[in-house]
């Protein structure tokens, strides 16, 4: 699914080690989501968005069309 | 819905780290009984495989940190989807294949083909009944 979440861990400076121990997963799994392979769970979801303080439909656009 | 919380222990380190325990337990039974094999202690090394096997399963279940996140519970249950559907066309295909072909005489089967022919059945038993347990649950 469609996301930007690679623009907001660089607007934070993160790397995805850093966010995958903010939600309790792996960096492979933030890496699978960036490059929109994997759809996080709902749960997931709402962990990333409250790590960047959004909701859920500012961080993923599931009408956007998957590469 | 379950309460949605964040697991603030599971870093990445932790995990990796009760991974490396996990397997490593494995991997020395593994080594113990090649060795008691080897030298001829065949019960003794079996006993220690079991304890690298049980060891492993404790620290999967009793590790403070998930050892595996989502992702890889879904690789897992693809994974095991393809399989399953590959045992299905295994079995569906060559049991009756097979048993024709020997009624044809065109092949003696071995005593294996019936055994692996069991086996895949035992397999689908076993499917069918843990797919109707979750079903049941779910």
């Amino acid at each position: 699914m469609r996301n930007d979440i690679s623009e907001r861990r660089a607007e934070t400076g993160e790397s995805q080690a850093d966010l995958a121990a903010a939600v309790g997963v792996t960096r492979q799994t933030i890496n699978a989501i960036e490059r929109e392979r994997y759809d996080p769970s709902l749960e997931l979801a709402f962990d990333l968005a409250a790590h960047f303080d959004c909701r859920i439909e500012d961080l993923f656009d599931p009408t956007a069309e998957d590469r | 819905m379950s309460e949605h919380t964040t697991p603030a222990t599971t870093r990445p380190s932790d995990r990796k780290r009760y991974k490396r325990i996990a397997y490593g337990l494995l991997g020395a039974g593994i080594a113990a009984l090649w060795i008691g094999i080897a030298v001829d202690r065949f019960v003794l090394g079996v006993l220690l495989y079991w304890a690298g096997g049980l060891g492993m399963g404790l620290v999967q279940r009793f590790s403070p940190v998930d050892l595996y996140d989502e992702r890889d519970t879904t690789i897992e249950r693809k994974a095991s989807l393809t399989t399953m559907n590959v045992f299905a066309y295994l079995f569906i295909l060559g049991a009756p294949g097979g048993l024709a072909l020997q009624e044809s005489g065109t092949v003696e089967l071995p005593g294996e083909f019936y055994g692996a022919m069991w086996t895949l059945f035992a397999v689908s038993v076993v499917f069918g009944a843990s797919l109707l347990y979750y079903k049941y649950r779910t």
